[in-house]
């Protein structure tokens, strides 16, 4: 396995092939001020819970000059801060149900939306795992599959300025 | 009814979530969904419940949504004839 190009996203730094990144913002903030820096073309990004745009601006600066053929993220908490917004609206008196928060209480949303961007037809897969480790193990078999490379990697969030990403492009050879 | 037409141009910018965009970005009488705002079947249904949330009007009849969300205008026109609160 070879990593050809790898992010990392943390509420207070970005690091980009090692080299870090200056930003102003932090949390949630700073993934608006990303997209407006790297993408800024996409309007559906502020339709977005806090999961899906840290996915999707990770892999928007990783996909700027390579293409891959698959998607596979993990994370420990699913969905876990948009199913609490969601349950916020059909919880007591005042229930009205967002169709727009709901439709982001799967974690699987991610990689449908980096795949829709980038026009990627291949395998999309979102693992609900322990750690990071166990993500190691199922990349390995998966990039036995795949001759091109594939993006992979970590993708939490547990709340608003709770969240982590590592994300690498990733060839079988 | 231009009051109410700017309020809910506020409303749907709040429920629909477009950070850059302020009322005046919205044509009063240009097409919700396919071209003018780009809507879909999701922001629909927001429009939906944001009728229900602030204007206490529930849509018995879904066919009726085609005529209603042509624009902010014909919102308005129906939110003006038909609220509860």
């Amino acid at each position: 396995m070879r990593v050809s190009q790898e992010i990392e996203i943390t509420p207070a730094k970005v690091i980009i092939n090692g080299e870090p990144v200056a930003v102003k913002e932090k949390g949630e903030k700073m993934l608006v001020e990303l997209y407006r820096q790297y993408a800024n073309d996409y309007p559906k990004f502020f339709k977005m819970d806090t999961l899906c745009r840290l996915g999707f601006i990770a892999s928007e600066i990783l996909l700027r000059e390579e293409q891959v053929e698959a998607v596979i993220l993990a994370n420990r908490s699913a969905s876990i801060k948009n199913d609490t917004d969601y349950l916020s609206t059909i919880t007591g008196e005042n229930y009205y149900p967002s169709p727009a928060l709901f439709v982001y209480t799967l974690p699987n949303i991610v990689t449908g939306e980096i795949a829709i961007r980038h026009h990627i037809q291949g395998e999309t897969s979102f693992y609900i795992l322990e750690d990071e480790q166990q993500l190691e193990q199922i990349i390995k078999s998966t990039i036995t599959r795949h001759p091109s490379p594939i993006l992979a990697g970590w993708c939490e969030c547990s709340g608003p300025d709770t969240f982590n990403a590592k994300l690498q492009i990733i060839w079988n050879n | 009814m231009e009051q109410l037409i700017e309020q809910l141009k506020s409303q749907i910018i709040e429920a629909l979530n477009f950070e850059d965009m302020t009322p005046a970005d919205i044509d009063t009488d240009a097409p919700l969904f396919g071209e003018g705002l780009g809507l879909d079947s999701i922001d629909a249904l927001e429009l939906i419940m944001l009728m229900d949330r602030e204007y206490g009007i529930k849509l018995a009849d879904p066919k009726a949504g085609k005529a209603i969300f042509q624009s902010v205008r014909t919102m308005a026109e129906y939110i003006q004839a038909n609220r509860t609160k």
